[in-house]
């Protein structure tokens, strides 16, 4: 009854199941029937596949009483001993076998996707010299609270919490992962990981930003960073302080927390300067912090450099800012100039082009009418922590010191002038006999005269004590 | 089969064509043309049928009358003379038109006909065919189904809101009958088609009955299959109300009523009347219509599922009277004892006797108060079975017995009260939210084994809290002390000679142990294992029952650490073993349909309930003892009597075979769970649905209530443990909430969608199946462990276990 070609309804022939006649054919083939009919072969591709699917059927029951969701080789071996059929032996239910899918068919009509277990690739020489064979430790338990009177508590046993549901309702409806930029976080969004929930359902708001971190950084680092910044911030308790700052300073291994102290560092500075308050709790907030930028520097196990366009405002801001609490001031000025100072020795020769830009925002600073002497004075510190160069370049040369000394009274020994002195000293150090300079003398005349001319009237009377410092600056400037 | 009705249809059939033939004699164009084909031709020409006519006249001309095919083998011999030329005649059409393919087909597809045993509708093919092809003519059997389905379906769906949910139920039986017609015909290819294009809207509710039709596709599986048979040879039950079937019927014979908007013109065609008689056949045949006075109004949406369905083999048939309703089965079966299990007289003054010496002792001001406990309170609106009603047990009572009694009341005195009927209308934010929160939920402890080799397929707790057990698919059992203690047995070499005491005989134990200890006797997985319930939580249990995959049931002594007994008796696999509430006696459900009891003494079985369809899955006794219920594969679950071994209820309106279930302390409720997910929970004195809880999106493997009955809690393979309040009415939330519940689910699993290892992605069905009922008052993930055991303890403490599922299992 076979007929020549092909059946004429070929398009339902694909509505049959997963085991097709062509498969048939081939096991016929193998066993030398060759004349197998397309009758016979459909009729027997249906009829094994009903066998196939009865015994799946029936290993379902063992894989469900196994308590499990993957069927195992067991678990068909259990069935085909229930259905008085010899189990198919040699296939152990360890290492169940991935199946890949074999790429697409070159022919249009191919047999469909085809999928093969891939065998592992083992390097025996790296197996041999890696000796990494244990005994596995066999089955034990452990014990934890998965609820406490109706509330699971946050340990790492538990899975971590997920949001409330108002929390959920942009992201359900964008159907999507929340975009990391809707993020107010300071946190970068977690990888999304198979053992891991992804950040989707995790943040939203600050409040879950907090558990987020709790997901990124690992539990010892999370404690580090609570340790640490308790300790440093409020600075009550100086062994911790001193303490906090040392390990800071030496201990490698904190890259990963790295932004995250940074951002402390810059948010405490800026909350330190905006309140405003002149008292002297901020003034030692301050310090502290500045040390630990110091310590970040110091850290030779810290890659900074990328963070360093965020270190920087913190520093400028201390130096700059108008109203330090006043005990402080100046050390604070003179710690951020030290800080900055080393911050651009250290980082200068792979960024050249950081310190004209730092000078730049000093001179603006020194130069401008509108600076209150605070800022001038940092400004001047900042120049100094840059280096002679800069000195010269933004106090005499930029008219730094006319500017200064324009502002000054006679007489003023404000620390204004003070720092304005030092930088002098630094151009060109106080001779141990000062000369004065002799109006009488020609040259000194001249001397005093581009004196008056460069730094302004007021510095010019105060360098004139010390002709050979005075001489000294001026000729900075002269070369 | 096939030779009786054309011959019966002959008279029908020649009386026309011999007319028409009489009338148009003269226009006999060829003289070698016989009448018959001459009749045809007028016909076609009458019809105006040019074309079709000229065809016919060259076939007839070229080959002449006696130059017919080859007939169709069977058909040839029986069929008279007349119809069988009428017939060629067309096919002689056809071999011209389509390439002679059709013949084959068209001759078995025609006796198929035959055989479906409608003579009316064959004639009524045939005189209608006009010209028409005649492949496309008797390939209008299978569109038959197709038509008729779809117009069915049309119709449901167009019907009245009110109606909807009891005329969606029809769809399935007659689905499942069209298809199983089709491939019992051969029409292979014409039921794979029926079935993708239907099944896709029925998948949800019957998603596994549907997949396994769906690997039907001979007509030998049809006859063979359970499933297919029980549907050939059972009357498929639906519930229905008085005016619901009255426009059914109109429907059926009149193609009106309720008929869907737009149904166009197949409706009132000839098509639409075929499909129709074709879907009257099976409700004829198949169907039965249960029809209820009720309004259709009061019918809840998930009401279907508890009457409708293969009912008459579900219910145990007893003395000659069909009943088919599980209502009236278990009506007719009276009333039940469901009151708390009776204490013998002389033991419960001991008790109380003790228990006042100890609260002079303690002088802890709460213990007094311990013999009021003690009596506990017969709640009303039950019976409470004597004495004689029970297992026979040891006439007078132990030292171990008091103890038990003792623990029992001063367990109940330090008993956390969970209370989760006072979590409605409680914000969580507020502090008072949380407080009530406290008050209403459990504190969870959750064991989690790790390393676990193939799986650990059970595992449990004493009641003592200062053992587990689990099971193991490598047919062991693990035993580990929870207290630390070192679990020793006796050493194997002594001489029972030398035991004269219980101090020589605490001599012989083994010196050195471990905290855990390896049970080995079993040859296939252990699919469950019970500790000894009879030293209660004032002592380690004794012993440990154990059922596995080589259908054995094995009893463990914990003294020795040995095994002690194997029960053999069922032929297949044992899936659960549970001990009776006194110990002694323990009973086990099996593969092989049945479900046994045993006692420890006798090595077989003292009762065999049998009477489910399928595998008895999870066995469960009575808190008092009088009753088992077993779930099974059969989707129901019942519950029978101990000791007369007669089945007194039966439990219907799972979708899913029953995985576990759990008797509520106060022995008035039964919760079941289903491979549906869903938990029901049913009053065991009417039999009937209290509500329908849903929530988890995977397989549930463990139920237990809390000792008031006052919560219930699940564990299952979507890694979550789950709270339920029992005493709230449930019910699905707001539909606007669905999507957001939907996705909650999802992320209570900690999973990344679309990841292959998300259990709930296997079972996910639709979104709308999984919505969370509204008591469902707590969800606790767990990081990667399928809860296999939930138990609470005698002071309300919540135990679970499970093993961890690594993420990676190479």
């Amino acid at each position: 009854m076979s007929k020549p070609g092909p059946k004429p309804r070929a398009s339902a022939t694909q509505l049959t199941g997963v085991y097709k006649p062509e498969s048939i054919r081939d096991v016929a083939e193998s066993l030398n029937i060759f004349s197998l009919s397309d009758q016979v072969a459909g009729a027997l591709a249906s009829d094994v596949e009903y066998r196939i699917h009865q015994v799946i059927e029936e290993a379902a029951r063992f894989m469900r009483h196994a308590r499990r969701t993957t069927m195992t080789t067991s678990d068909i071996d259990q069935a085909l001993r229930v259905l008085n059929i010899e189990p198919l032996y040699g296939h152990f239910p360890h290492n169940p076998p991935t199946f890949h899918k074999a790429a697409p068919w070159p022919q249009p009509y191919g047999p469909g996707a085809v999928f093969f277990v891939q065998d592992e690739e083992i390097d025996f020489d790296r197996v041999i010299r890696e000796d990494k064979i244990t005994l596995p430790k066999g089955v034990r338990w452990t014990a934890h609270w998965l609820a406490v009177e109706g509330v699971q508590p946050l340990i790492p046993e538990n899975p971590p919490a997920i949001p409330r549901e108002h929390d959920m309702d942009g992201v359900v409806v964008n159907g999507k992962p929340g975009e990391p930029s809707k993020l107010s976080s300071i946190f970068p969004p977690t990888p999304p990981s198979s053992d891991r929930p992804s950040p989707i359902q995790a943040a939203k708001k600050q409040q879950q930003s907090q558990q987020l971190v709790k997901q990124v950084l690992s539990r010892e680092l999370q404690l580090y960073y609570t340790r640490l910044t308790t300790a440093l911030i409020p600075p009550s308790d100086d062994v911790k302080c001193i303490a906090a700052l040392a390990s800071l300073r030496h201990d490698a291994g904190l890259q990963a927390l790295l932004p995250y102290l940074v951002r402390w560092v810059a948010e405490g500075v800026v909350n330190a300067l905006k309140s405003g308050s002149q008292d002297d709790a901020d003034g030692k907030v301050l310090s502290v912090l500045l040390d630990v930028i110091k310590a970040i520097l110091d850290n030779t196990a810290l890659f900074v450099e990328p963070y360093l366009h965020q270190l920087l405002p913190p520093i400028l801001s201390t130096l700059l800012h108008s109203s330090l609490p006043p005990q402080h001031a100046t050390r604070l000025r003179t710690t951020a100039s030290q800080t900055l100072s080393h911050l651009l020795t250290q980082h200068s020769t792979t960024y050249p082009s950081l310190s004209p830009r730092i000078m730049k925002t000093l001179l603006l600073a020194l130069v401008s009418t509108d600076k209150g002497g605070g800022t001038r004075e940092g400004a001047v510190r900042g120049l100094m922590g840059i280096g002679k160069e800069a000195i010269r370049k933004g106090v005499v040369e930029g008219g730094g010191a006319k500017v200064v000394g324009s502002e000054c009274g006679p007489g003023d020994q404000s620390s204004l002038v003070e720092a304005v002195m030092e930088s002098f000293s630094v151009i060109c150090p106080k001779s141990f006999n000062p000369t004065p300079l002799d109006i009488g003398d020609e040259s000194d005349a001249t001397t005093m005269e581009q004196l008056r001319d460069v730094l302004g009237d007021f510095f010019a009377e105060r360098l004139a004590n010390d002709s050979q410092q005075a001489i000294g600056v001026l000729a900075g400037q002269q070369v | 089969m096939s030779t009786p009705t054309p011959a019966a249809s002959t008279p029908e059939v020649a009386s026309p064509v011999t007319a028409t033939a009489t009338n148009v004699e003269a226009t006999g164009p060829s003289s070698n043309i016989s009448s018959t084909d001459r009749a045809v031709l007028d016909y076609l020409r009458l019809r105006g049928f040019t074309t079709a006519e000229k065809l016919v006249r060259d076939s007839l001309e070229s080959q002449g009358s006696p130059a017919e095919p080859t007939p169709g083998p069977s058909t040839t011999s029986t069929i008279s003379a007349e119809d069988f030329t009428k017939r060629n005649a067309i096919y002689n059409q056809d071999v011209q038109r389509s390439g002679g393919n059709a013949l084959k087909e068209s001759s078995t597809v025609l006796r198929e006909l035959g055989s479906m045993g409608n003579p009316p509708n064959i004639q009524n093919l045939i005189a209608s065919i006009g010209s028409v092809g005649a492949e496309e003519v008797l390939s209008l059997d299978p569109t038959d189904k197709q038509e008729g389905f779809r117009e069915l379906e049309a119709w449901v769906d167009g019907s009245l809101d009110m109606y909807r949910p009891e005329f969606r139920p029809i769809l399935f039986p007659i689905f499942c009958h069209f298809y199983l017609d089709l491939i019992q015909h051969g029409f292979k290819e014409a039921a794979l088609k029926f079935f993708h294009e239907f099944s896709p809207s029925l998948q949800p509710q019957h998603s596994a009955t549907l997949h396994h039709l769906s690997t039907l596709l001979l007509p030998s599986h049809v006859q063979n299959d359970e499933i297919s048979q029980r549907f050939r040879n059972e009357k498929y039950q639906i519930r229905m109300s008085k005016s619901g079937f009255g426009l059914l019927v109109g429907w059926l014979t009149e193609g009106v009523g309720g008929e869907a908007p737009g149904a166009g013109e197949g409706f009132s065609g000839e098509k639409g009347k075929r499909g129709r008689a074709s879907v009257m056949r099976v409700v004829n045949n198949h169907l039965k219509f249960d029809v209820a006075a009720s309004n259709t109004t009061t019918v809840s949406p998930n009401a279907w599922e508890e009457s409708t369905g293969l009912l008459s083999s579900l219910i145990p048939q007893s003395n000659g009277t069909m009943i088919t309703d599980p209502r009236s089965f278990n009506a007719s079966k009276g009333e039940l004892k469901l009151g708390p299990m009776p204490i013998a007289e002389d033991l419960q003054t001991e008790t109380e006797r003790i228990l006042r010496e100890q609260a002079m002792v303690d002088r802890d001001p709460n213990s007094q108060y311990d013999v009021q406990w003690a009596r506990s309170l017969i709640p009303t609106g039950v019976i409470s079975p004597s004495m004689t009603d029970l297992l026979p047990h040891p006439p007078s009572f132990q030292t171990a017995d008091v103890k038990r009694e003792v623990e029992k009341v001063r367990e109940a005195r330090k008993r956390i009260r969970l209370e989760p009927s006072v979590l409605t209308n409680v914000n969580d934010e507020t502090p008072q939210g949380v407080v009530t929160r406290a008050r209403a939920l459990p504190s969870i402890c959750a064991y989690t084994l790790h390393d676990v080799g193939e799986g650990a397929p059970c595992s449990t707790f004493s009641q003592d809290i200062s053992l587990m057990a689990a099971g193991f698919s490598e047919s062991y059992i693990r035993l580990w002390s929870l207290k630390g203690e070192k679990l020793t047995g006796f050493r194997s070499d002594f001489q029972s000679s030398s035991i004269k005491d219980a101090t020589t005989l605490r001599k012989q134990k083994e010196k050195s142990g471990t905290t855990t200890r390896k049970l080995i006797g079993h040859s296939g997985p252990v699919y469950s294992v019970d500790f000894d319930p009879a030293s209660g939580s004032a002592a380690p249990p004794r012993y440990l029952i154990s059922a596995s995959a080589d259908a054995t049931a094995r009893l463990w002594s914990l003294d020795t650490m040995t095994n002690v007994v194997a029960y053999r008796g069922h032929q297949n696999p044992v899936w659960d073993v549970r001990w009776s509430p006194m110990g002694i006696y323990f009973a086990t459900g099996s593969r092989d349909k049945t479900a046994r009891l045993w006692s420890t003494d006798r090595t077989s079985a003292l009762r065999i309930y049998a009477g489910h369809l399928s595998d008895v899955d999870c066995v469960r006794f009575h808190p008092n003892s009088l009753y088992l219920a077993t779930g099974s594969s059969d989707w129901t679950a019942r519950l029978w009597d101990v000791q007369r071994g007669s089945c007194v209820r039966v439990f219907i309106g799972h979708q899913g075979i029953v995985s576990t279930l759990a008797f509520s302390p106060d022995g008035r409720y039964l919760a079941s769970a289903g491979e549906d997910l869903a938990i029901n929970l049913w009053d065991l004195g009417s039999g009937k649905r209290i509500k329908k809880m849903t929530g988890h999106t995977a397989s549930i493997y463990s139920l237990a209530f809390s000792a008031e009955t006052s919560l219930l809690v699940s564990g299952g393979a979507d890694w979550t443990v789950r709270c339920w309040d029992v005493k709230s009415a449930g019910g699905m939330p707001s539909k606007a909430l669905e999507p957001d519940v939907t996705n909650r689910t999802n992320g209570v699993n900690g999973i990344v969608e679309g990841d292959d290892m998300n259990p709930s992605n296997f079972n996910l069905k639709e979104p709308g199946e999984n919505i969370q009922t509204l008591d469902l008052v707590a969800t606790f993930p767990t990081k990667r462990t399928p809860i296999v055991n939930v138990q609470f303890t005698p002071r309300n403490l919540c135990m679970v276990a499970g093993a961890y599922l690594a993420p990676e299992q190479r």
